[in-house]
């Protein structure tokens, strides 16, 4: 399964190929459109997107994007202005089991701190008839037996992310919704729940992650959805997602850097050559290979030679505050 | 990585209908201490209130003119504790609902039940289920512990059939059975009154979504609705006051067999206990309305 989903993952190249293999899979959640205003603040503007089974797939933006609007209005919780969100083709309330089907982690202190841990489950638990012999599995699971019966206004932050996650897989469900569930874990916890996430969607389950960590997402997302204000920017794979919005950029230092860039230009690449902030030249649209041979047809010693990777981060900084600046004016948030 | 002791798969028929979710509303309801020190609070006061003001009025009677002794009422005496369970179960009622959006936890819970009105439902029942059971044990108990310390106090029982009025000249206390004229009923919608004003707080709990203001929304009508009607104009309050909430409660408790300073001022037992359950269902209604309809 983990290597079938990996070549899948692999030729997934543009968003039609993505879609072409979301539609073989059973459940996947589909947004058509959504678009969601609390009075004159567009929260959620024209967002189509699909996730597909099998993989976490990470939702990325900054703070105030649209994130959390947009799980709620997949949950039912909250209803679009317009467009439509489906779970395995039906809407959230369309589901007889919806516990069993979807598990959701939205606000992690989302508990009546004079309950227990086990008699919140619990009474998540009845509501869809799932036995109580889960809900020590899930508390288990989560390593909160030993304070199961502890009252929840007691726990630490990161005990009361850990029980929202237990709620969330409680009803062994296909579907998993997680709005930022690092927020507050010491690294011990991000460690868990990073493997958590990879284990549950090994197991073939959807896992539908939302961060504004653009570097926990390239740890642990295969898929990228990514928005600013509201508004679709991305949709494709973390491997994608960087080389496409990215150019190979070389580091090259020399004892002679102003003949060499001199001679790089000439050599006429297409590409730019610049000083970088460190010293150095940054080259982009030549190769490593191509620079070395121009130095060495000039007589030009090198020092460095090296190939720069932009950060998953780099990237999405770079997107977001395109994505800023195109909507900074109330005048362009129309449907574009 | 997980191995299921049991399986509950997502094609399993049926759905998670009202009769999970009652069950589900029911360990919420009895896993938080606030329900049990609400509980706790209505019996304390309505059998001690009734014990206190018993051996109170038990004291007065010798000292009575007749038209007072006329408005003896040992079934009121006893109930006197109702005036603090209303708020107890307004404050029970309100938190039910408002206790979920304070913690954000409504969202969890329309997450796994997203039928709406079929959560409400479950909510209401549970309360108006607890609120009734705990209130009607505590009023025929409260009723029994006054007619005690009356008759502890050299009352006698009336006859079966009499009223209070055959009593009025006689220096023994009037005691009444559980099977006197209208002693029943108003023990029985003693219970039934408290019932309904948990429904609704419940109801301002939908509506407002908030404890505080809930709370003070149903204290306002209890308490602060009668001092507005009663600096109006006569010709304007006097038609309105008997559908006041507080007192289709005293319609519903006091024993109207009698001719009292109350008569034509309240509705019958019955008709107050109508009306206030149709007080009930428009508040139900609008939070039932506004949950459906709005982001939760």
């Amino acid at each position: 399964m983990a290597a079938d989903l990996a070549a899948t993952v692999g030729a997934g190249g543009s968003a039609g190929t993505v879609s072409t293999h979301a539609a073989c899979r059973s459940r996947v959640i589909q947004a058509v459109g959504l678009s969601k205003h609390y009075g004159r603040t567009t929260a959620v503007d024209d967002l189509s997107f699909e996730v597909r089974s099998g993989l976490v797939t990470g939702f990325l933006g900054p703070n105030g994007s649209g994130k959390s609007t947009t799980m709620r209005m997949i949950m039912g919780l909250d209803r679009p202005d317009a467009g439509s969100v489906t779970v395995d083709g039906r809407p959230f309330h369309a589901l007889p089991w919806p516990l069993r089907e979807v598990g959701a982690l939205l606000e992690a202190r989302a508990v009546h701190p004079g309950r227990s841990a086990r008699n919140h489950l619990v009474s998540l638990a009845q509501t869809n008839a799932i036995p109580k012999a889960r809900v020590d599995e899930v508390l288990d699971q989560v390593g909160l037996t030993s304070v199961a019966h502890k009252r929840v206004g007691k726990f630490s932050l990161g005990m009361n992310q850990r029980l929202g996650i237990a709620s969330a897989l409680l009803g062994d469900p296909e579907v998993l919704l997680f709005d930022e569930p690092i927020n507050g874990l010491d690294p011990e916890g991000i460690l868990w729940v990073r493997n958590l996430l990879k284990a549950l969607a090994a197991e073939g389950r959807t896992i539908f992650v939302s961060s504004h960590l653009m570097s926990e997402m390239a740890l642990t997302a295969t898929d990228l959805v990514v928005i600013g204000r509201g508004r679709l920017l991305a949709d494709t794979t973390v491997a994608e997602f960087i080389s496409s919005n990215t150019e190979a950029t070389v580091l090259v230092r020399s004892p002679e850097e102003g003949r060499l860039a001199d001679a790089l230009t000439r050599a006429g690449r297409g590409g730019s050559v610049r000083r970088g902030e460190a010293g150095g030249l940054l080259v982009t649209g030549a190769s490593p290979a191509e620079i070395g041979d121009v130095a060495h047809t000039e007589g030009i010693a090198l020092h460095e030679l090296s190939p720069q990777h932009a950060s998953l981060e780099e990237v999405f900084m770079e997107l977001t505050s395109e994505a800023v600046d195109y909507h900074g004016s109330p005048s362009a948030g129309s449907v574009g | 990585m997980t191995v299921l002791e049991t399986s509950f798969p997502s094609t399993d028929p049926g759905r998670a209908g009202l009769r999970l979710s009652l069950l589900s509303e029911w360990t919420k309801v009895r896993s938080v201490r606030s329900t049990w020190i609400s509980l706790i609070v209505i019996v304390v006061a309505g059998v001690g209130l009734s014990a206190l003001v018993s051996n109170v009025e038990a004291g007065r009677w010798a000292s009575l003119g007749v038209v007072d002794r006329a408005q003896f009422d040992p079934v009121r005496f006893s109930q006197t504790g109702e005036f603090i369970s209303q708020f107890v179960v307004g404050v029970l009622g309100a938190l039910v609902v408002t206790s979920e959006y304070g913690t954000g936890s409504i969202r969890t819970t329309l997450a796994t039940v997203p039928r709406r009105t079929t959560v409400l439902a479950a909510k209401g029942m549970v309360l108006a289920a607890v609120v009734f059971v705990v209130t009607e044990v505590t009023a025929f108990a409260s009723f029994f512990v006054g007619q005690a310390v009356l008759s502890a106090h050299g009352g006698r029982t009336l006859p079966a059939g009499s009223t209070i009025v055959t009593q009025v000249t006689s220096s023994a206390i009037p005691v009444f059975g559980i099977t006197h004229a209208g002693a029943a009923r108003a023990v029985f919608l003693c219970g039934v009154y408290l019932s309904l004003l948990s429904l609704v707080a419940f109801g301002f709990g939908f509506v407002l979504r908030h404890t505080a203001g809930a709370i003070s929304s149903f204290v306002g009508v209890l308490l602060v609705l009668p001092l507005i009607v009663q600096v109006l104009p006569s010709g304007i309050a006097d038609p309105i006051e008997k559908y006041l909430p507080s007192n289709l409660g005293l319609a519903m408790i006091v024993v109207t067999t009698r001719k009292t300073d109350f008569a034509g001022v309240l509705m019958t037992p019955w008709m107050a206990a109508a009306t206030l359950l149709g007080y009930t269902a428009v508040v139900v209604a609008l939070g039932a309305w506004l949950l459906a309809r709005r982001d939760a």
